[in-house]
């Protein structure tokens, strides 16, 4: 029996050895501006994902 | 580190240092909730007499489950990025890939509970000059290094009171961007008052983003939004911002909305903006002065933390009705989001991003202007104050001590600077009240995913 659904996430641990180009968007820049948060932004290197 | 959680019919279990997100059913939610505490026979005899239900084989088989999920890295995975807490920093140090130009320091509205002070930041009333915006664009471009993507958000005060040199600046950086391989993004932050057709022609011809002040309700929006003869400004811009955006031809915008203590049941400002046709959403808890009337208290808590679950679950209730709609902070991407450089290295503000003032200094983002001990430089002249620099470059998940017990410190990535220091006088103290909103609405938009697979399954 299946007690557990695992969803599809980003390995953080494997975009250790990948990640860091700093493509990315600074965190509340052109958003928000008033609170900080990093989790809904997009990675901008699409060869390390 | 785990944290688990229920929402919306769901057993969540977020593996933090992994970023796993598993949804479980009963037993295993209290087989984890035990595993590291306990031996195999203690837990397992403690879940049976709580399921009694259920076969001892299969309790053993979801133990069994989860030693699984442990061993290949998705549960109970081990923080081993401290050593790396500073690296992205370190490898970009001296890189600036992002301004808020503060392209004019006053304002047609006169809104109470603006943190920059009715646009003037407690200053002087000013515009930028193309000079001043010209050296700050060229500043960003020579700065940048290999960084392509440039972004630029023109802001204020109100922006569009010095529109003619918004524009100017747009076709200054399109004549350059080419020769310098760089990409300007620009975004808009507007009250919308000024807006007219060749405001709309311009802004979704040459703005990737704009983002409209609305906050709902007539009453709600009118009772700060005002104008300086105490006029209420919402009726004057829901049309302008209806027709901004239905000639945006899908390019991003946010409506974005304040709710403070006045409003602490921000959803009915949500529902307002939904039936007039908005769809991109934004509603962000009030930044003021500790002990100002609009501020958040402890007593409207509970009632936004509901208003979060209930959000969650009208996106849920109009996905299923084909009127989907986005809320910036639930806009999780589990596959596709930060890597783990970007998820502990902190707000990019003072290092990466700046504000410039309409004279030209520079600060660590919007919310330091006006507070003359963290400017930095100017952009004629570049940082010369390494030391407030250098406190920036520092920030990071690993020096905030609160964080390092918080399950969501990976998703916020410790935190708003300046949320920060005016809550506790450091830049790398935390704003506990909003760390609160902040998981719950991380708990809210994970369990909007995860509802999402799987009803995308049935």
């Amino acid at each position: 029996m299946e007690h557990i659904k695992t969803i599809e996430t980003r390995n953080l641990c494997d975009s250790a050895k990948n990640g860091g180009c700093g493509e990315c968007q600074t965190s509340c820049q052109s958003a928000c501006k008033t609170s900080c948060g990093i989790a809904n932004q997009q990675c901008e290197n699409t060869e390390s994902k | 580190m785990i944290h688990q959680y229920k929402l919306g019919g769901y057993n969540i279990v977020l593996d933090i240092c992994s970023g796993a997100v598993h949804a479980v059913d009963e037993v295993a939610y209290d087989i984890i909730e035990r595993f590291e505490a306990n031996d195999r026979g203690t837990v397992i005899s403690e879940v049976q007499k709580m399921h009694p239900e259920i076969t001892a084989s299969d309790i053993e088989e979801c133990y069994a489950q989860v030693v699984s999920l442990k061993e290949s890295g998705k549960l109970f995975a081990p923080d081993t990025f401290e050593p790396m807490a500073g690296t992205l920093k370190a490898k970009t140090a001296g890189v600036v890939k992002a301004l808020c130009l503060h392209i004019a320091h006053t304002c047609n509205l006169n809104c109470e509970y603006c943190f920059a002070s009715q646009g003037n930041y407690h200053g002087e009333r000013a515009v930028m000059s193309f000079e001043v915006g010209k050296a700050a664009l060229d500043f960003l471009v020579e700065n940048s290094g290999t960084r392509r993507n440039l972004e630029v958000d023109f802001f204020g005060g109100e922006p569009l009171m010095n529109f003619d040199v918004v524009k100017q600046l747009v076709a200054y950086a399109r004549s350059i961007e080419k020769e310098k391989n760089k990409n300007f993004r620009f975004t808009l932050t507007t009250n919308g008052i000024l807006i007219d057709d060749d405001v709309i022609d311009f802004a979704n011809r040459e703005m990737s983003n704009v983002v409209l002040s609305l906050d709902g309700r007539k009453e709600i929006h009118d009772r700060y939004r005002v104008d300086y003869a105490g006029n209420g400004s919402r009726e004057r811009i829901v049309p302008k911002f209806k027709k901004l955006v239905d000639a945006r031809g899908g390019k991003n915008y946010y409506m974005r909305g304040t709710f403070t203590h006045a409003n602490p049941d921000f959803l009915e400002d949500i529902k307002v903006m939904l039936d007039l046709g908005f769809t991109e959403l934004s509603m962000e808890p009030v930044v003021c002065a500790s002990g100002d009337k609009s501020e958040l208290t402890e007593e409207d808590k509970p009632i936004v933390m509901e208003q979060y679950e209930k959000l969650a679950e009208l996106m849920l209730k109009r996905d299923k009705e084909g009127k989907p709609f986005t809320f910036y902070h639930y806009m999780i991407d589990l596959t596709g989001g930060p890597c783990i450089y970007k998820r502990i290295s902190g707000c990019g503000s003072g290092t990466e991003y700046m504000a410039v003032t309409p004279w030209g200094d520079l600060y660590p983002c919007h919310q330091f202007v006006g507070d003359e001990k963290f400017k930095l430089g100017n952009v004629f002249d570049g940082v010369d104050n390494k030391e407030i620099q250098d406190e920036f470059m520092s920030c990071n998940v690993y020096s905030r001590p609160e964080c390092r017990d918080c399950w969501a410190r990976l998703y916020c990535s410790g935190g708003c600077a300046a949320n920060a220091y005016h809550a506790t006088g450091s830049v790398k103290g935390i704003y506990k009240y909003g760390c609160d909103l902040f998981r719950k609405r991380m708990e809210c938009a994970i369990m909007v995913q995860v509802a999402r697979i799987f009803e995308g399954q049935k």
